[in-house]
């Protein structure tokens, strides 16, 4: 029954999608708040979202074939089917980011080599290309070194390039794309990490099969959750940086736009509901060790993150400059419509009924019988 | 091959904006959308005012950044130097309007023309409604005053999903005519022209004048040149005081 009206919910969120979808593609983007200004909001928030988050999954399946941490082997399943989910979460939003996605074929016909997005785009394609391949190699019991090494190579360069993609514009002088090159894959990992400790623990208990089943399954959650507070912490300290050089002891004219994001909703939910409170929950051992620590921890995470990403995008675009700025304020706000929260809950939706599919049908439990190293 | 450039005369520009509407005449701009646009300034407290005008368009840079994120090469440069869209190959990823350090790039958010679209008589029982205009002038495309000669070289009028921007009115320059703002503006403020032929007139403000362009320091050696400045006032010679 629990069952039925989790599946009717996830339908009922798809369902809302499409009809955001049709509306969307039928009067164009009248439904989001964009203008000239704002030309990226929420739905692209929601794309680098579950794709930085699929990229931290990478790396962390890629902990016990390509690292050869053996322990780790219990979770690699699991984790592998959950990058694929938040992928294709991922590109629900890109599809619904984009005016014209037909078009992409020019990708291919007539690619832009030193445009960071052609890149990005041939490195998603053939990153999902991959991950299937190597889930079913998962799926049939035979695990392909060749293959995760790939995989991790290709989260490495996507998580990569997306702080290229933002922070490459001279025009937008308040991105910084050595800091988003780090910072990225950074906050990726974190979000890798928060992913497999919220579905492996929270959706096995609400589904009724409790995890962990043994003390040594226990044991690697709560090394998990130690690895997950140490990087909570990096990035913390990254954070703090970002926001004294660029939010205090700098005067630039063109950091005006980060120094207003700083009061903001998204700035204030990324640092402390997404990182401190966090790093706190993860400082506190007793807390660490618990299950509830755990998910809590990692739900605040995912949402802070969530809003960080959102962050980011708005601190490039909220000073309007040059001829954008005739009659408009100094500062443009932004509130998202319901379209473009429906644009976010359509990505989720999607992600969680896959995932759902997999535990119900895959076994995502299941270990690897035979490993081929190399294959 | 030439190199087009625009040089704008600033003393002699009176703000009257006869470019931005010329322009979407010629070009067919839908409602919200200027290829041709201004910046403003007002400086000081009252009594002691200034207002400044400034007209702006897209500055076709030789390194263009828009060209080089386009993923798709949908914004591209024409051997004359002319920076030019094509509608066909455009996804609307908009990553173009991101690194335009000028602003001029605007995208279709909806279906061009709204207001001609709208089946509503503006007066109920008096006037046509302007979709009933548009179907007795032009066979029910675009608006009645669409101009078919755009669509020799762009989407006449672009479609929903796709951006758009000036093209230094490509398609009357292939003709031998100068852009159509160039024409329109009844001050002569705007001299268009070719910087590869060194006796054209542009070539001779460039040298007489201290031109400057728009955010110099980018390095994206914009071809729209500023020179001059309009100021008449006068003052009393002093040295302050303490
Ligand atoms: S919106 Fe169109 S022209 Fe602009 S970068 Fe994207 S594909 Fe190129």
């Amino acid at each position: 029954m629990k069952g039925r009206l989790w599946i009717g919910l996830l339908s009922l969120g798809i369902l809302l999608g499409l009809v955001t979808a049709f509306r969307v593609f039928s009067t164009g983007f009248v439904l989001y708040a964009k203008t000239d200004i704002l030309v990226w909001t929420m739905p692209l928030a929601a794309y680098i979202f579950f794709s930085l988050t699929s990229s931290g999954l990478a790396f962390v399946s890629s902990i016990p074939i390509v690292f050869g941490i053996k322990r780790y082997e219990p979770l690699e399943k699991r984790t592998v089917f959950l990058e694929i989910a938040v992928l294709m979460a991922g590109f629900v939003c890109l599809i619904m980011h984009l005016g014209s996605p037909l078009n992409v074929i020019y990708l291919l016909l007539s690619p832009n080599l030193a445009s960071p997005l052609w890149w990005l785009a041939m490195l998603y394609g053939v990153y999902l290309a991959v991950l299937l391949a190597s889930f079913w190699r998962i799926q049939t019991a035979q695990v392909s070194k060749t293959l995760s090494t790939l995989v991790f190579l290709i989260a490495i360069a996507t998580s990569t390039a997306l702080g290229w993609l933002l922070g490459l514009p001279d025009a937008r002088p308040a991105m910084n794309g050595s800091f988003l090159t780090v910072y990225f894959p950074l906050t990726a990992f974190a979000c890798g990490l928060a992913a497999v400790l919220l579905f492996s623990l929270a959706y096995a208990r609400a589904s009724g099969n409790p995890n962990p089943t043994s003390a040594a399954q226990a044991d690697l959650y709560d090394e998990v959750a130690k690895v997950f507070g140490v990087v909570i912490g990096v990035t913390l300290v990254l954070f703090i940086w970002r926001a004294i050089i660029g939010g205090v002891s700098s005067s630039e004219v063109e950091l005006g736009a980060f120094r207003r994001m700083m009061q903001s909703l998204s700035f204030q939910t990324e640092l402390w509901l997404g990182l401190v409170a966090p790093f706190v929950l993860m400082l506190i051992p007793s807390v660490r060790v618990t299950t509830w620590g755990k998910v809590l921890a990692s739900l605040l995470l995912l949402v802070g993150m969530f809003a960080g990403r959102l962050e980011f995008i708005l601190t490039a675009e909220i000073m309007p400059f040059g001829q954008l700025g005739e009659g408009v304020p100094q500062f443009v706000s932004y509130l998202p419509t319901i379209s473009e929260v429906l644009v976010a809950l359509f990505g989720l939706a999607v992600m969680l009924l896959l995932y759902t599919l997999g535990e119900r049908y895959l076994n995502l439990d299941g270990t690897q019988e035979k490993s081929e190293a190399g294959t | 091959m030439p190199k087009y450039a625009m040089v704008i005369d600033l003393q002699s520009c009176v703000g009257c904006g006869a470019c931005s509407i010329a322009c979407k005449n010629e070009n067919n701009l839908s409602e919200g959308i200027f290829w041709s646009s201004k910046i403003t300034e007002t400086v000081g407290t009252f009594p002691n005012v200034r207002y400044h005008y400034m007209p702006t368009l897209c500055n076709h840079c030789e390194d263009a950044p828009c060209v080089r994120g386009c993923p798709t090469q949908a914004m591209h440069k024409l051997d004359n130097g002319i920076t030019m869209h094509d509608t066909k190959k455009c996804i609307g990823c908009r990553y173009c309007m991101y690194n335009c350090p000028y602003g001029v790039i605007s995208f279709n958010w909806e279906k061009p023309f709204k207001f001609w679209r709208d089946d509503e008589p503006v007066l109920k029982g008096c006037t046509p409604s302007p979709q009933e205009v548009v179907r007795k002038v032009n066979n029910g495309t675009a608006t009645p005053y669409y101009n078919p000669a755009r669509a020799e070289t762009l989407a006449g009028a672009r479609p929903k999903g796709v951006v758009e921007k000036c093209t230094f009115c490509d398609h009357r320059v292939k003709r031998g005519e100068l852009p159509y703002c160039v024409e329109a503006c009844p001050a002569n403020a705007r001299v268009f022209g070719d910087l590869e032929n060194g006796t054209h007139e542009i070539k001779f403000l460039l040298g007489k004048f201290r031109a400057f362009r728009l955010k110099e320091h980018l390095g994206t050696k914009p071809k729209v040149y500023y020179i001059r400045n309009f100021n008449p006032a006068a003052y009393d010679r002093t040295k302050g005081g303490v």
